[in-house]
Order: C-alpha cells, then structure tokens, then sequence
C-alpha cells in the first residue's frame, strides 16, 4: 500500500534534481573552459538599445547591467546628485550611453567587465588627485573578494587606495577591482561594522580580505527582547551566533549545530535518529528541578511550535541568546533563558538567487563493541559454576572440565554443571566452519549499511525595491537511517516568505510566513526496541541466514534485520506547520522617536501519525532439518510476529496558537543623555485537540484505513492534557534604557504576566530586571593612560523572572488548583469501564517559580582589537520551585502521589564563562581563532528532603539529580578475601563469593546497608562545556574548525546481558574470571542476577562511566570559484566545499557516544556526517 | 494630515483585542471533571468508585506472582528483586518484590480513593445510580485493601480521614484487635448496604462482604495472631517489643475459632457452589475436569462454564483492556507470562518438586491413594502416573499433552508434549527437550525446575498464547471452596472433625479422590495438604504457612527440581524428532537442588513484610515489624 502521489512534492523534487545536474554539469564545463577576459575596449563597444523617460540613475544603470552584461562599481552617494535620465538609444555603443547618462559629471574606468565610476573632483580635489580616470596602461589590477569571519560576502565595502580618492566598493559577491599605480601603495578596506584594515599592494594582483567585525562599533546591533540594542550598549549577557556559522554544520537539526558555539549555552544530543535528533539545550546547565527549557522566541513570537530546531539554517539571519536578567522582559517563561532567533529578510537590488546543495553520509560515532561467539559462548560457560557449584574451591577444577569435556560434577556435593557451548562448539564459533550452525554474528555490521546518505536543497531569492522587499525560499531535506533497506527516514520541505513593505512614510510592514512539512518515517517497532535487539542479539544466533535470507527472531518476532525495514508495516508521523506573522510598525510624524508597533501571529500545526502494523515472516530452521542434498539446512517460512491480524493505530492533533501584541516605543536624545522607553502588551493562546482511532482484525492488508478494520476493539485514545488543551497568557512588560554618551548605560526592564495555568489570586507576577554598564574605555583618562586596552566595558545584571512550566511526569500540571478527578479505564464484569480517580489534592496557591539571576561581565579588546574577550560570572538563584512535598509526606496519607505542586523549592546555579578570540593575518593567511568554555555547579538549597536520612544523602546540598549510590571497592579476590573482610553483609547477600563486589562502609558501623549509599557531586549533565572554533582564509580557500567538549557528566551503565542478551566487549575484557581473578572488576552477571548488578546494590559507582569528551565536531573547507570563471556563466558565485560533524572523538572508553544518557546503549546513537556541498549564486 | 487620521483609526482597531481583559484568562480543564460535579452525578460516581476497584490491579496475575514466594513456585528470571525475599535479606532499605496488589504505598493510594467515596456519597444529590451500592462497594474496597496491608504487614495505622496539604502526617500503628474490628466494621456495613443488589461479576456483592469477613476472622484466630503460640513458636515474636501489633497478646481464643467458624458457615449455606453435592468421588477424569472448570472461573470454552459460581470475588478480564499489552503482562496474558519457552511463552512462575511431591498417588496394587515417596521405587520410576487428578489441571511435566505447537516449532514436536528432558540421541549426545534451558527456541525462557504452571493457562487451543490469542480467565479472589476450607479449619481447631470431614470431602469427591479418614493431628495436616493442592497458586500458601507457623519448613526447605534423561533401550534407535515414548527409552527421574536463582532461607522476620525505611522516616511514630531494624 502505498501513499497517494503528491504533485507537489514530486515536482519539487524533479525541479531540484534538475537544477542540481544542469548546475554541475555547468560548473564542470566552465572551469574546463576558461577563457581569457573581455578587454576594456571591447566592453565600451558593445551596442544596446534602452529607453528610459525621467529615470533615476540607479535604475537606469541596473538595466545597463543587465543588458551589456557589464557591472558598475561605485559609491552610492557618487551619484546621489545626478539628475534624471531620459534616454532613447538604438543599438549605441556604451561609451555613447555613458556619455549621455552621466555627462561630465562622472569618469569611469573599465576592469574586465566591471565598470568602476568615479566623480571628475573639482576644485582643490583636483589637484591632489593623481589618478587618471582612464587607467593608465602600467598600472596594476587588483581584484579580490570581501568577506566577514564566516565567509559571507560582504557588499559595499570601501576599497580605498591609502591617500587617494581612487577607490571602489565590493558588489553583491564582495567582490571588488581596483586599478592600482604605485606598487608601495596600502589598500583600506572599511566598511562600517567592522576593523578597517590596510594591507600592502606590493606585486600581489589579488588581495581577498576577512573583515573582522568591530565589537566596538558603533553601529552593530544585538537583537534582544522586543528590540535591538547598539553592541556598545548592551548591558545584559547575551551571545550571538550568525546564521552563517551554523550554515557550516551538516547537522539535519539546528539544534545540532550550537553545542561548542555559545559560551555558557549545553547542548547534548542524546539520540541521532532520522527526525527525533535535536538536542536539548540548557543555558548556564540547570537551573531548577522543574522544567529546565529555554523559551525560543523566533521573530518575535515566543515559543512557538516545533521551535528552531527545524528550521532551515539558511533561513537563519542570526540567533541570540539571553542568559541573564537581559531575558526579564519574558517574564514568566524567561527564567530558564531565552533564545532568539531572527530569520533573514530581503535586501533591496536586483533578485539575489542563491541555491545550496549538501550531500552527505552519516554513520553512527560509536557502534558498542560486542563479545564475539567464542568470548560469548566463554562467558556463558563460566557463569553456571558460579551458581551451580557451592564450594568456590573446586572452581578452578569445574572451570577445566568444562572446557575439556563440557560437564563438571562435583565430589563433595554432588552438584553438576553442564556447559552452554560445549567445547566442539566453542571451537566451532572460532574457526567459522558452520556458518548455519555456529555463526559469529555481528548484529550491527548485519543490519546497518556503512553510510547513510543525507541531502538537502535549499533555493533562496531576495531583492525588492525601495518600498518592498522579499526573501523567499525553499527547502528540502531527506535524511535516511543506519539500517538496510530502512523504514526510518525524515524528510522535510519547508517555505519561507518574509516580506518588507514601506506602505508610506509612518508606516513600515512586516510579514511573515512559514510552511514546513516535517515527515518522520519509522518502522513498526521503536529505535529504543531496536537497538535493544541489536544489543541483545546472541553473537551464537543468525541474524541473517548464510543464503541471506532472514534469520530466526529473539523472541517476539524480532529480528532487527526485518524490524527495520518495511515487511512489518509502518509508521508515518507527519507534522505540518503553517505559521505567519505580521507586524506593522506605525511612526508618529508629530513626536520623533515615537513609533508603535502591532505584532500579531497565527501558528498552525497538525501533527498526525498512522501506525500500521502487519504480521510477517521469517526464517526459521529447527536444526534437524534438510534439504533433500542432505547437507543444506532445511529453512521454513513462519508467521513470527505476536499477531496474526493487520492493525491500525492513526491519531490526528490539531494546535492552533495565537498571539497579539502591541508595543509603544520612543527614543529621544537630549544632548548627551540618550533615553529609551518601551511598552508593550501581549495576548497569547494556544489550544489543541486531538482524536485518536484503533482497529485490528483487518481481514487483509489491502486497505490501511479506519473504516477497513474489524468492530471488535475499537478505541480511540488520548484523553491527556498534553493533546487537549485550552491555554491563555497575558503580558504587560517594558523597558527603559538611559545612557550618557555611551559611556554610563542602564536598562530596566519588567513584565507583569498571567496565565491560565494559575488559581485567579496567584495568576499575576512582576518581574523586573535591572542591567548597569560602563565602557571604561570611553572615559577620557582612560584612553589616554590605557593606550594597549582598545576597549574595556564592566556591566551587571540582576532580575526577577517567572518558569510557569510546570512539569511533573511530562504533564503539565495546569488546573493543580483545582479538586478533580481525571478518567481512567478498568475492566469490570469483562468490559472496560470508564473509571475516575482523584487527580492532585488542590493547591490553590502555586504558581510561577522565581529565578533570581546575577551576572557580572567584562568585555574588552587589545591588540588593536585584535583579541577580544569577555569574562562573565553569574549567580543565579530559583525559589518558588515547584516541588512535591514527597520527602516529608509518608504514603499512610494516602496523597504522596496526588501531592500538588507547591512553590518550596530552592536552588543556587553559579558558574563563569569566558570567550576570546583572536584575528590575525600572516603571509596572505587570514584567520581568527576563539575559545568559549562555561563552567556551572548547581546545588539543591532546599527541595523537602526526609530529613531522618543521613545527611550524606540528601540532594540538598548538591547538584540536582546528582547520583546516589554505594561506594565501590573493587571485587573479592578471592575467598580468602572474603574470610578476611570483617564487614557485615548480611544485608546484602546469603554468602559472598569470590569476584563479588566489595562495599565501601561509608558511615562506620561495621555493615554494608542503604546508610552507606552517598550523594554525589555529578549528574549526567556536563558542568563543563568548551568549544574551540578556528577560520583561515587564504586566497579562495576558507577553512573552518570547531572542537567542543564537555566534562563532569557520569553514564549509569548496565547493558541487558546475559542468556537473554550478548555483553560488551569491554565487559568481557574486564571482568573477574577463575583464570585471571581481579581485585578491581566483579565476575558478570546473567540479567542482573548478583547483588551488585542489579536491585538496591546495583546503583553503585562501579557502574558510573565517566562521559568527558573532546570532539573535532565540525569541519569546513570553502573553495571559492574565481569570479572570473563563475561570471562567464553567469553565475555571481559558486562556492565548493565539504564538511564533517562529529569526525573524531576523544573519550576514555569508546563504547558509546559520550553525550548519550542511555546506560543500556538501546538508543539509536549519534552520527558522523561528511558532507559535500555547492552553493551557487546568481 | 487625512492619511495620519486613518492611521489611527487603523491603531484603534487594531487594539480593541487589547482590552485587559482577565477574563480571557479564565479557561477550564478538556481532560478531567471536578468533584463537585462527580458527585451531583450517578454515572460519574460511579466511575469514581470503578477507579477504587482499580488497584486491584491484576488480581493475582501479576507477571511476578506470589506463589514464588512459597514452596509452590519459584520465578525463572534472575533481576526481580525475588530473590532478596526469599534469601531471607530482605530489610527496610533492600525491599523486595512487592506486587501493587499489596504494597503499602498503593493501598494507602486505594484506601483514600475508598475514603473519598464514603465521605462524598452520604451527601451526594444524585438518583439515577443506586448510592447504596456505590457506598456499599467503597466499604467492601476499603476493607479489603485494608485486609491486604494486615495480612502482610500486622496492625497497621487506620485512617479514615482526608489529609489535607500541610498537616502532621504522623501516625502510629493500629494494634492487630484494633484493625481486624475495623474491617469487620466495614463489611458488615458493606453487607447491609449490598443486601439485594446487583451482582455483576467483578463488583463486590454482599456475599463477598461476608465471604471476607470469615477470612479476616480464620486469620485473626490463627496460630500467627496468637501472641502467645506465637511466641511459643518463635523467639523472634517473643521477643518483639510491640506485640499487640502482631497480634492478640490476650482474649478467648475458643471465641475466635467460633467466630471464624460462624462467619465461614454463613457463606457455605449461603449457596450451593460448583458440584459440592457429591457422595462419592468422581472419576479421574472427571475430576480433573471438574479441576480445570474450577479454575477457568467460567472464562474458557474448553471448561464448565458453570464453576463460575463457585467465585465469590473476581477480577473480570477482557482482551479490550489493553493497558494489560503493556509490560508487565496482565491476565489475558496469563498463557504468555507462564507457558513454555517451547511455546514462546516465558515460564515465569514455574511449580517446584515439593509441589509436585504433595499431590497424593494411586497405589497401583491397591487402587488407594497414598502420599508420594520418591523412596518408593514404584513411585520413583514412574512419579506422573496416578497422581491426585488436580496435578494435571495445575502443571505440566515431561511427556505431558499440552496445546498445539506454534509452527516454527512443530517439527521438533509434532506430538504436542511437553519436552523437560535430554533424550539420548543415539550418537553419543542428546536432545535438549524444547521446553528447556537447553533449547533452540529462547532459552533464557526455559524452566529451571523442569515443569511449567498449567492452571489459570486456558488450554483452548483456539487461544494460542503469544500470537494474539488472549485469554478472559479471571482471577478468583475468594472463591467458595475456601469459604468451606476456612469452615473446615475452624471446624478442626473447635474439635469438631466429623463436621470438617464432611465438607472436606465434597471438595475431594470433586476432584476424584477418596474420602479422608483421618483425625487428630493427621487430620488437620491431611487439611493443610489439601488446601494446598485445591488452592494452589491462588495466593493462599504465602499466608497459610504463616499462620500455622510451617513457612519455616515450606519455604525454608529451599527449591527442588527435576532432571529427566532417557537413554535408549537395548537395541532401540531414537525417534527422531524426539517423542516420549516408553518403548524406546527408559526414563529417569532425578531430584535436585535447584539453587541457580535463589537459595532459599528462612527466617522469622519473614512472618511480616518490612515497613520500608523511606516511610519509617517520613513517619516518626512508626515502629517497624520483628527484626526490622534500620
């Protein structure tokens, strides 16, 4: 059964595939076909016809552009002061039109078909002009390209020869061309933003240029909360990253693409399966034991669904993150930070088109390294002595015999033991000499392919006039698993319009729209099951017949050979979002400085998943059996899966989210005081529905829909406030900045916010934010005594802001005011009834959580303003938390699982971050290098412990779901070991044996109990984050680098191993045997069946794998085609370039990805991508 | 100017939406009703007290049952927390397995849920439901799971009050006396209140109130809740410290009996139950046939659907509850939870030797039936032949007739027996049957004693476990016959033994089993033999063995298994796939220790379960159960 033909989509698809061939082909053919450039006479000589009637200048060259294919060069305000054209020409020559357009007013000089305009100086100019509006035939012609620190071009910079007026700006490409005459002479590139830089002519012909941005600056800006502020004025801490620097990551998810980026901002991705790979990020680590998200506001509409995580990475013009009381103005949604995202908008000018390719593989980082047959197959052998046989002292003797002769029977008690695999099978698995009988499977190599293609398209076209202007694009992305022949698969196709208007002179519009289609394939069964299968998978089974057919299941059906493809059915999730936003800002005419602006969104989503699950077959063989040569295995085809009948499970949510806004904003001046004030008010709401349909008894798979299924289970589900809901939000909130000549600043800022979540008398909360600032280096006795420090700015935060998310079970805990029961279902005389039962005790009083964070920060630069950094401290405190009084409520009361949240808890978060960088240039080489790191310890203040419990126990006092657990000390030797040890384990086991774990007894009192568990200082979340990004530009070639590690995370390990599953290779490499007895490792264990593998005991340190890492997390090599070469198809630019997401990584132990929290390694584990890609642009 | 104008008629407009109204805050739930609401309306009151029956949960088809936690059954899989039980390490900060059908935390949970509908109900305004029945109901619930605590735990502490937020939460325990008044209170409120209603399977009736109650009175005679036979039998509860905890420290014992005795006799008259009018034995087949309806309750096409009857409470089962798909595995599931791995079913709780060893056998000379002695070489070489007819209702052994064979499986077993043996393969090795640890199919699945639970599994072969087939056997949580073995008990205790004899063996005629003959002590151990074999797995032994103070020689006596091999006759090839046949091999029969899980060991803390330390701490007026420090 397949889904009904899209036309859409298909089209799309043969539109991409299409251009994808026609732009190789041509790119090939261009580089081969490289040919000298047009001479500048031949360029003047080309004939067009035009007319134009009281043209602006602008226009009138834009068409000259076109139709000449020629390309000017110039300084805007050069031509400012020109009068209208009026033209009428048929088939002239160009220097006959340039003539009538510009008169004498203008002179020009032609490189290559580049038409550089200069004006003819008058006056004193004149005199100290020495260059020649003609170029002279000896001077030298330098091109070269503009780019900033992430190679994007840069338009419209100055390229000035030091002391002259000959100069020239970069084009659309940041392309420029100058004619040079003296070689001694420096070229200043500026632009305004960043460094100005000179750099030497000398013989060089080209000179490519890395604008470094100038924090300094005085115009860059920041977008914050409801604005943008001057980067020279910002007092909050606030990080940024550009859309460019993600663009270089070939992470499918955005979210993917931030750890190492952001100092202070933990991302860890936990899974790497196709659709469901984002990574969770929390800023400045955790901060509460509630909900711990960060609020993602994307232009301007907080929290809106599916997040950033989908986004195009194109489409993102940059991303700010606020970590301090910068984030008040959120209010009640801001204490865990705020995320903002900016999309690109048009510029005006002629139609950029840009279109991307990315072709990429992935692979999992780690595969967990498993026993083989023969280690398996020794593991197995040895186990059963240790239970079968009483008296450790006839071990060693059992342990021989069973390698020699496979059964051991013991002379005292009369016990035996036969071996699993007897010794003709252990040699069997060994040499490979029965390949149906004795396989050495590996499970993984069996179901996975070596590389996993990924691809995605985008198409990007922006321009617009001066009253519109528009950027639109599209984009692809198909995205396929580890498996052969997989079922799991994401594809995605999205749409964004982002329009500008200039209705008239007050009245600036904004729109935008969003249209994305995420499609999450998977096979029937989960990843999670999966991989538990791949994990379990016996080495000593077949997972594939030597004939390739597959083999038998491990139970249930399961093979994971055939579980992942689509022989079992199949699940479609696909989530469709249609989100706009408008937003008008209206300027007073009256009163300068006043403008009000009405902001408003409508966010569709429908999330639908259809699950259909049919029986299937395998291979089985049951050993006796043989095809009639007698020698080949006799395979039966059998029904293995636990049903017989096809069954459907489809569920449809529908969300609709809206929000209003509108804010009052005036700016002023008064001399050196500058004043920023800001209002606004914001109505939100979000409702969802959801319906739900199972049927089974499908007389045939024929038909996969509802009405298709049998009548005699039909359910529909989903009665759950996480599908169902009607929520609402009410914000005031403002802002009011105030500096002195940019050299004193302060901001307030404030929200009064209410939500549905909330009884009506504790629905409201205030929450101010107060930010300082001094830039130091703009006192006058500082720049005069502190020449080496470039830049120098001290500034401090402290704010109130709310977390209403509040979470228990993931369900949010909305309507925890009132008394009510919640449905359920039992079965009473053999039908299900609907059942009620309480839901929390009523808690009229809770509400938000409070976050109380400080920071303090200091930016600065040196060297010129070559190294910049900035060093931030921060103190944040949550009270209000939103805990359950379990600790001190026994179970007798009846309500220790209806407790309601109450506002009781409290924790502290401090921590520093730092970032440097530095730009440097040597020998044509020109890089920047940055470090980032952020460093947090939490520690539970208050969270209703049972304070009869040691006080080594508590979470109070340490870092949040920091691990509990016994004290390891190695492994019994032997049993005179465990004759020697003088501490009582009598709670622990009946009688210890050799290879058993030792205790440590923490508090003294002679025995191994629950008082000897302590409370650590690690959780699973990293305290320690760094990233190291590198970029060098050299000549065409760009290279970009980012390492990123984490530290102070532990792993609570324990594969499910044993008859039911196959162990790790490093479990059989480090573990107690009867040869080799250890003093550090214990003996294995069959499914936690020894006191220190599982149960109370089994949390212990032994099994806390530490997860430090250093990772080479993202590569980029960038080729830039030369103009030359890409011109002569037309083409503004291509660019070539491949690059790699997590390709290396540094770890202690290399069995698993350092960054997942799965102990069991049943999860579908992160990727390593190498991606090739092209960008053309036209 | 005219343009400004319209600019703010548009920002007008545009901000009428503004308006700070908070009433656009003021949303209600999608997903649940308020109680206010629930008890103005019968059908949501209702629903209301459903939810108090559902932590019954699964009755007694937990994945994990509590027959492994007695010399009936021990649990294959490794992991569970078993074994700490039945070690006897079980303490305040190392708890055991504890099913949610009695755990402190979910009776707690269940006895408030029962509290909220007594105290709600009295006023509440609705007519269109019965109130009676619906507080009738709560009642019967909330002694029940009271009886559940008590029965595991000692007195425990009564509330029957609504905690609020931010109260003290310290209570003490309730002594015994104190918590058997309080729930007989109740089930005699349950009782009137239930007089004359409906009597759907699944709700509590007022016979089930009464059935109850002569429970609770047979346990508060008992041996266990005697403080000084107790004390007698134990140093440990003598030296207890708060014994009126435990039990009766003083007080006419003969009253007690009496009491249980009357209570029992109530019921037994109150109605016929299932083919308890018999004179004499049936025969063999017929009683196991009589067996298997019992223990199908009504729930299998393949039994008399008529045994039904005999159940007085019941935990209903449908295949639409599909909470019960979900692992653990509830009672549709029983078959899949239970069978064999040769089947691919995962062997759970599987009956050990001393089970086995305690259904009578037919001396083949004499035709009387006999205690089995694996010292009787008669017994020994044949131990399956002539067993009391209820052990082929309840387990299956090597050679047994069991369901069709899935089809991967049929050419190893085209006979449909049950494979727990190595059969000699003529070539020197053998044939791991495929219903062992041995075998090709899922062997981690395998039974470590060598036999698999038959009873409770429908054996309809149109219900093929682990493919889609579900089963609606319900769980009996007091059936009629135990009303007539606690009638009996009393009846022996009271001296009373020709009146015990007489109900004993309707129950014995059903089965196929002569009448019994004994008296004295031999009569009351022939009782407790019996009650055994007639209720096993129905979660009596655990308490049965406490009460009469034996669990030191039941559980303590550890877990036995048995290890069949045939090898080949004289001049006999091996059938080849493997079908147990007697002509070709001779079979025999090993005991052994089985210690590959659990080496068990008693001791008497074990009479009660640890109140865990968490609570102890929460609860400063707490004092644990006999040797349950820390």
């Amino acid at each position: 059964m397949k889904n009904k033909p899209n036309p859409i989509r298909n089209a799309l698809l043969f539109f991409m595939k299409i251009t994808l061939i026609h732009m190789l082909i041509t790119c090939v053919s261009i580089m081969m076909g490289y040919a000298v450039d047009s001479s500048g006479q031949e360029v003047l000589e080309r004939k067009l016809t035009m007319q134009t009637e009281n043209a602006d200048v602008k226009t009138v060259l834009a068409e000259i552009e076109r139709k000449a294919d020629v390309k000017f060069t110039y300084r805007p305000r050069i031509i400012k002061d020109l009068e209208k054209v009026n033209l009428d020409v048929k088939e002239a020559p160009l220097y006959d039109v340039l003539a009538q357009v510009f008169g004498s007013t203008l002179g020009y000089e032609v490189i290559g078909k580049q038409i550089v305009l200069k004006a003819v100086p008058a006056g004193e100019a004149e005199d100290e002009d020495d260059t020649p509006v003609i170029t002279p035939n000896f001077a030298i012609n330098v091109v070269g390209r503009i780019v900033d620190e992430s190679s994007q071009p840069i338009p419209g910079v100055n390229v000035l020869v030091k002391g002259t007026t000959n100069g020239t700006t970069s084009d659309a490409d940041g392309r420029y061309a100058l004619s040079v005459v003296d070689q001694n002479s420096f070229l200043v590139f500026s632009f305004i933003g960043y460094t100005t830089q000179e750099i030497e002519v000398g013989n060089k012909t080209t000179i490519d240029v890395i604008l470094v941005q100038d924090i300094q600056s005085l115009q860059e800006v920041v977008v914050v909360g409801y604005g943008e502020q001057k980067k020279v004025t910002v007092t909050g801490s606030v990080v940024a990253v550009n859309g460019a620097d993600l663009v270089k990551s070939p992470a499918i998810d955005l979210s993917n693409s931030f750890a190492g980026r952001l100092a202070g901002v933990v991302a860890v991705q936990t899974s790497g399966e196709p659709g469901n790979d984002a990574s969770t990020i929390r800023i400045r680590g955790v901060n509460t034991i509630g909900n711990q998200e960060p609020l993602i506001v994307i232009d301007g509409i907080p929290g809106r669904e599916g997040g950033l995580n989908r986004l195009s990475p194109q489409d993102v013009e940059s991303i700010s993150v606020l970590k301090d009381a910068s984030a008040a103005i959120y209010g009640s949604r801001a204490a865990n930070g705020v995320i903002l995202v900016t999309t690109k908008r048009g510029k005006s000018g002629v139609p950029q088109v840009s279109y991307d390719f990315n072709q990429g593989w992935a692979q999992p980082t780690r595969i967990p390294p498993m026993s083989s047959a023969p280690q398996y197959a020794a593991i197995m052998n040895e186990i059963p002595i240790y239970k079968g046989i009483s008296n450790p002292s006839e071990w060693d003797d059992a342990w021989a015999a069973i390698q020699q002769s496979g059964t051991y029977t013991s002379p005292t008690t009369n016990q035996t033991v036969n071996a699993n695999y007897t010794p003709l099978d252990v040699q069997k698995f060994a040499d490979g000499s029965d390949p149906w009988g004795h396989p050495d499977t590996d499970w993984f190599k069996d179901a996975f392919k070596t590389w996993s293609p990924q691809q995605r398209h985008n198409l990007q076209i922006a321009g617009g006039s001066e009253s519109i202007r528009y950027l639109a694009s599209i984009g692809y992305v198909n995205q396929d698993a580890y498996y052969k022949n997989s079922a799991t698969f994401y594809k995605q196709y999205n749409f964004r319009l982002n329009l500008d208007m200039k209705i008239n002179k007050y009245i600036n519009a904004q729109v935008g729209m969003l249209a994305r289609e995420e499609q999450r394939n998977f096979p029937t069964e989960s990843a999670g099951e999966i991989f538990r299968m791949l994990m379990r998978g016996r080495p000593t089974e077949p997972e594939v017949w030597p004939n390739g057919l597959p083999g038998p299941d491990i139970e249930n059906g399961q093979n994971p050979y055939v579980i992942t493809t689509s022989a079992t059915g199949y699940e479609k999730n696909p989530t469709d979002y249609l989100q706009s936003n408008f937003k008008v800002d209206i300027t007073q005419p009256w009163i300068d400085g006043l403008k009000l602006t009405l902001l408003g969104s409508v966010d569709k989503t429908i999330d639908q998943d259809k699950i259909w699950e049919t029986p299937w077959y395998l291979y089985t063989w049951d050993k006796i059996s043989y095809e009639p040569d007698g020698v080949t295995p006799k395979l039966q085809k059998v029904l293995r899966s636990t049903f017989t009948d096809a069954r459907l499970t489809q569920w449809t949510r529908n969300k609709l989210n809206t929000n209003m806004t509108a804010m009052l904003s005036y700016d002023k001046t008064f001399g050196d005081h500058v004043f920023g004030i800001l209002a606004g008010v914001t109505k939100e709401k979000a409702t969802a529905d959801h319906v739900e349909a199972y049927r089974k008894d499908y007389i045939s798979t024929a038909i996969d829909q509802p009405f298709f299924g049998g009548s005699t289970q039909l359910i529909n589900g989903g009665n759950d406030n996480r599908y169902t809901y009607n929520r609402t939000r009410l914000g005031i909130y403002g802002r009011v900045t105030y500096n002195y000549q940019e050299k004193y600043l302060a901001e307030f800022l404030w929200r009064r916010d209410g939500s549905s979540f909330f009884h009506e008398d504790h629905r409201f909360g205030f929450f101010p934010g107060f930010l300082v600032g001094w830039n130091i280096s703009n006192e006058d006795f500082f720049a005069a005594n502190v020449p080496f420090i470039n830049r120098l700015k001290l500034r401090a935060s402290y704010g109130t802001m709310g977390s209403d998310q509040v979470y228990y079970n993931d369900v949010l805990q909305e309507y925890s005011y009132l008394s009510s029961y919640l449905p359920g279902s039992y079965p009473i005389n053999n039908n299900v009834v609907t059942t009620l039962i309480e839901g929390v005790v009523a808690n009229e009083n809770f509400t938000w959580e409070r976050a109380k964070n400080s920071n303090i920060g200091l930016d600065g630069s040196i060297l010129q303003n070559r190294l910049d950094f900035t060093f931030e401290y921060f103190f944040n405190k949550r009270d209000q938390m939103l805990i359950q009084k379990t600790g001190s409520t026994p179970t007798s009361t009846g309500i220790a699982n209806r407790l309601p949240p109450v506002n009781l808890g409290e924790m502290e978060n401090k921590g520093f971050e730092f970032t440097l960088g530095y730009n440097g240039e040597a020998g044509g080489f020109v890089y920047r290098i940055g470090v980032n790191a952020g460093y947090n310890k939490n520690k539970v203040v208050y969270m209703d412990e049972t304070t009869a419990n040691p006080e080594y126990q508590w979470q109070t006092g340490h870092p949040y779901e920091a691990y509990l657990a016994y004290q390891s000390d190695g492994a019994f030797l032997d049993q005179a070991a465990i004759d020697n040890e003088e501490l009582d384990y009598s709670e622990v086991t009946t009688t210890l044996l050799p290879g058993d774990m030792r205790f440590v007894d923490y508090n003294n009192d002679g025995k191994i109990n629950a008082d000897d568990r302590v409370r650590m200082d690690k959780s699973d979340v990293p305290n320690f984050n760094y990233g190291i990004t590198m970029s060098f530009q050299f000549k065409n070639f760009d290279l970009a680098i980012l390492f990123q590690g984490a530290a102070g995370a532990l792993l609570p390990f324990g594969t499910e191993s044993g008859d039911i599953g196959n162990y790790l290779e490093y479990s059989h490499d480090n573990r107690w045997t009867i040869d080799n007895p250890s003093s550090t490792d214990p003996r294995l264990a069959i499914r936690g069946d020894t006191y220190y593998t599982g149960g109370n005991f089994g949390a212990n340190t032994y099994f806390l794998y530490n997860k430090n890492y250093l990772r080479l997390k993202n590569v980029e090599l960038g080729y830039n085609v030369p103009m030359q070469v890409s011109k002569k198809i037309g083409l503004n630019g291509i660019r070539l370039y491949v690059n790699g997401l997590n390709l290396i990584t540094w770890d202690k132990y290399k069995m698993f990805d350092p960054e997942t929290d799965n102990g069991a390694l049943s999860y579908y584990p992160q990727a390593r991508v190498i991606n090739t890609g092209i960008r053309l642009t036209f | 100017m005219k343009k400004i104008y319209k600019i703010w008629i548009l920002v007008a407009f545009m901000a009428l939406p503004f308006s700070c109204d908070t009433d656009f805050l003021n949303t209600t739930p999608l997903d649940r009703v308020s109680d206010a609401t629930t008890w103005s309306d019968g059908p949501l009151s209702q629903a209301f007290v459903y939810g108090v029956y559902s932590y019954l949960g699964y009755g007694g088809f937990e994945e994990q049952m509590l027959a492994v936690y007695t010399d009936e059954a021990m649990f294959t899989h490794a992991g569970r927390g078993i074994e700490i039980f039945t070690q006897g390490t079980e303490s305040p900060s190392n708890v055991a397995w504890m099913s949610p059908t009695y755990e402190w935390d979910n009776m707690y949970e269940a006895i408030r849920a029962a509290n909220i509908a007594i105290a709600n109900l009295p006023e509440a305004t609705f007519t269109n439901v019965d109130k009676d029945m619906l507080l009738g109901e709560a009642y019967f619930l909330r002694a029940y799971y009271y009886h559940q605590l008590v029965r595991y735990y000692g007195g425990v502490p009564l509330i029957d009050k609504l905690y609020g937020l931010n109260e003290d939460y310290s209570v003490a325990r309730n002594t015994w006396a104190e918590c058997v008044d309080f729930i007989v209170a109740d089930l005699d409120k349950a009782a009137t209140l239930l007089d004359g209603k409906d009597t759907s399977a699944g709700r509590a009736s007022k016979l089930a109130a009464l059935a109850l109650k002569a429970r609770v009175l047979l346990y508060a005679a008992s041996d266990l809740h005697d403080i000084p036979t107790a004390s007698a039998n134990s140093s440990l509860i003598a030296g207890y410290a708060n014994k009126d905890l435990i039990g009766y420290t003083s007080g006419d014992r003969t009253a007690r009996w009496t009491a249980a005795k009357n209570a029992a006799k109530v019921v037994v008259d109150a109605m016929a139950g299932y083919k308890m009018n018999l004179g004499a034995p049936v025969t063999p087949e017929e009683g196991e046939d009589n067996y298997r309806a019992l223990s199908m309750g009504g729930g299998s096409t393949i039994a008399d659907k008529a045994a039904g009857a005999e159940l007085l409470f019941q935990r209903t089962e449908t295949p639409l509850y599909t909470v019960e798909n979900n692992w653990p595995l509830g009672g549709i599931h029983f078959g899949i939870n239970n069978g064999p791995n040769g089947y691919h079913n995962w062997a759970g709780n599987t009956p050990i030797q001393q089970l086995v060893d305690d259904y009578e056998i037919m001396d083949q000379t004499t035709d009387e039936y006999e205690k089995f002695d694996w010292t009787n070489p008669e017994h020994a070489a044949d131990p399956y032949f002539g067993r009391d007819p209820r052990l082929y209702a309840t387990i299956l052994f090597d050679g047994a007739t069991w369901k069709p064979r899935p089809s991967d499986v049929a050419a190893i077993d085209p006979v449909n027996q049950i494979q727990t043996g190595y059969y000699d393969n003529g070539a020197g090795g053998k044939v791991n049957g495929v219903d062992t640890r041995e075998s090709a199919i899922e062997n981690w699945n395998g039974s470590r004693t060598h036999y698999y639970v038959s009873k409770f599994i429908d054996s309809d072969p149109a219900v093929v476990d682990n493919q889609s087939g579900f089963q609606v056997v319900p769980w009996p949580f007091i059936r009629y016959t135990e009303m007539v073995m606690n009638y009996a008990e009393a009846c022996i205790a009271l001296g009373e033994e020709a009146e015990a004899k007489i109900w004993l063996n309707k129950i014995r005629f059903r089965a196929g089993m002569p009448a019994l003959t004994e008296s004295g002590t031999a009569l009351r151990d022939k009782y407790r033999n019996e009650r055994r074999v007639e209720l096993a797995y129905e979660e009596h032994r655990y308490h049965d063995a406490r009460r009469w103070m034996i669990a030191p020689t039941t559980l303590g006596r550890g877990c036995k298994s048995i290890l069949v091999n045939a090898t080949l006759k004289a001049g006999k090839s091996p059938r080849v796939p493997y079908v147990y046949d007697k002509t070709v091999y001779n079979y025999t029969y090993v005991v052994q220790d089985e210690t590959s899980n659990e080496t068990r060991k008693w001791v008497d803390k074990m009479y009660y379960r640890p109140i865990a330390r968490d609570e102890m701490n929460k609860n400063p007026l707490l004092v644990n159960n006999p040797d349950y420090t820390n």
